[in-house]
């Protein structure tokens, strides 16, 4: 599913939350939507939803999306599970609502998803841990098989062994089912490896949009003597640097050319590629007091 | 009609639950008073009236605050919900009335049979409107409530002019203490004016509920 943004503004009382975005998604990849907290990526999420009236344009395959049955039948966000559920239902309930009001719903794969994660199906929903409930808001998003599925920090509070279960759920069930996933998420690295491209966002404002291979190409790390990586980084974007005894490694900005490559190679320094994290830490790294 | 369905099914099975365990805690508490005083009131018309509305209003609540979001979030809009539920008010409002006046039917038989005093109960199409009014006011303050916060309050004088219209000629309540002569003059006719009050409170539950958005709870 295609969708595109112009212009969109969010707004609570005083407090701008996003500042008159414009950006395209082609669609059927999974896409990251990355920020740091109260950078706008909720608000984005519910106006690409649905869920608020959108000041500017939020476009799904041409369509508008608020208060569009035909459009709103391609989507599901799940910000958490209090979106989807009331505390009093069982799981059991969650899932018959989704089976009852959506076309697209898949109740074997939520059922096959609840065993996965762990989640029983009598237990109500006002009762589940923090990390059940985020489990509980997978299932919700996977089995609806939305065109334009939305997960929001869907990880909170899960344990190592669940995220690394929701991610392979993630993938095998995008290979079997392609469509447009956003996932929005604070642990950059462990989805680093399933995101095709990356939108960040900081202040409300589209600060990126590139395909993550891209993103990744932008930076360098330099390995090596610790006075030979001083000077080949001298006059360069240093993102961060570590020390260990006279062994240096930097994190650099910015693609090198060719005679940059060539000294590199003459001072015997090594180089290869930088995490994503590192790379959206300085993208949204304040300046001056301000981002 | 997904929505409907659902809303239906499930709130009428739960009031029809609600109003048998009440009807027979309603007689036992009948009971036990006989056996200290004398019976010369209906309990079952108390709850209906006094107690069964708020239950109602309550509904109206539920609908709106809990399953509005569950549905928008199940990619149904505002539009398809509120068209649901304000059908849904309507039959509730019957199913609701249908059960009070079954309670009346066993209650009279009780009270024939044990020589206990009873007192006249509204209409079926009276507790119908009631019922319907208070459904729907309900989910109109409720999302005035959720669309503007404590803002929502200046909603309540509206609710509780809408509310009083079609209590005024039902037995055990005492609404309207201002206009007393107003639903005599009207005769049946006022039911015509009941009947306005709920267009009137599903007008206004449409008009704040439809670009309401879906807020992120905790």
């Amino acid at each position: 599913m295609r969708v595109d943004v112009q212009g969109l503004t969010v707004r609570y009382g005083s407090v701008t939350a996003v500042d008159d975005m414009s950006f395209s998604l082609s669609g059927n990849k999974i896409y990251g939507l990355l920020g740091r907290n109260g950078s706008g990526k909720t608000s984005l999420m519910s106006a690409l939803a649905g869920y608020r009236k959108p000041a500017g344009s939020v476009l799904l395959d041409g369509e508008p999306v608020f208060e569009n049955a035909a459009a709103m039948r391609q989507v599901c966000l799940v910000r958490h599970m209090s979106d989807a559920a009331g505390k009093g239902d069982k799981v059991s309930h969650v899932l018959e609502y989704g089976a009852a009001w959506r076309d697209t719903w898949d109740n074997a794969y939520a059922l096959e998803l609840t065993d996965l994660l762990g989640i029983s199906l009598k237990t109500k929903v006002g009762a589940l841990s923090l990390g059940q409930g985020s489990a509980l808001g997978v299932v919700v998003g996977l089995a609806s098989r939305s065109p334009l599925t939305m997960l929001d920090e869907s990880h909170v509070g899960m344990d190592t062994p669940t995220r690394y279960a929701f991610y392979d759920a993630l993938l095998n069930d995008f290979m079997a089912h392609p469509r447009t996933i956003i996932i929005s998420t604070h642990l950059i690295e462990e989805l680093a490896s399933l995101l095709e491209e990356v939108v960040i966002i900081d202040s409300g404002r589209l600060v990126l949009q590139e395909e993550a291979d891209v993103l990744r190409s932008r930076g360098t790390e330099v390995t090596g003597n610790a006075s030979d990586v001083d000077e080949f980084t001298l006059g360069l974007t240093v993102l961060g640097e570590k020390s260990l005894g006279r062994t240096k490694a930097a994190m650099v900005y910015g693609t090198l050319d060719d005679s940059q490559l060539i000294r590199a190679r003459q001072l015997g320094l090594e180089l290869g590629p930088i995490a994503l994290q590192d790379l959206f830490v300085h993208l949204t790294e304040p300046v001056g007091g301000k981002r | 009609m997904k929505v409907f369905r659902h809303l239906t099914t499930t709130l009428v099975a739960y009031g029809a639950i609600v109003a048998a365990c009440v009807f027979l805690a309603v007689l036992a508490a009948t009971f036990t008073l006989s056996l200290f005083a004398d019976i010369v009131f209906s309990g079952w018309m108390m709850v209906s009236v006094q107690i069964a509305r708020w239950f109602v209003l309550w509904v109206g609540v539920y609908v709106i605050h809990n399953v509005l979001p569950i549905a928008i979030a199940h990619g149904r809009t505002r539009r398809e919900f509120l068209a649901a539920a304000t059908g849904f008010s309507a039959v509730f409002a019957v199913a609701m009335s249908v059960l009070a006046w079954l309670g009346f039917l066993v209650e009279d038989s009780v009270y024939d049979v044990m020589g206990w005093r009873n007192h006249p109960h509204g209409s079926l199409l009276a507790y119908t409107l009631m019922f319907a009014v208070w459904c729907g006011v309900g989910m109109f303050v409720t999302a005035a409530f959720d669309r503007w916060g404590y803002g929502g309050a200046l909603t309540l004088p509206v609710g509780l002019a809408l509310v009083a219209v079609p209590g005024i000629t039902m037995p055990g309540t005492d609404d309207l203490p201002v206009f007393r002569d107003a639903p005599e003059l009207l005769g049946e006719g006022w039911h015509v004016v009941s009947v306005f009050a709920w267009m009137i409170t599903m007008a206004l539950t449409w008009a704040v509920a439809r670009a309401m958005p879906v807020r992120t709870r905790t």
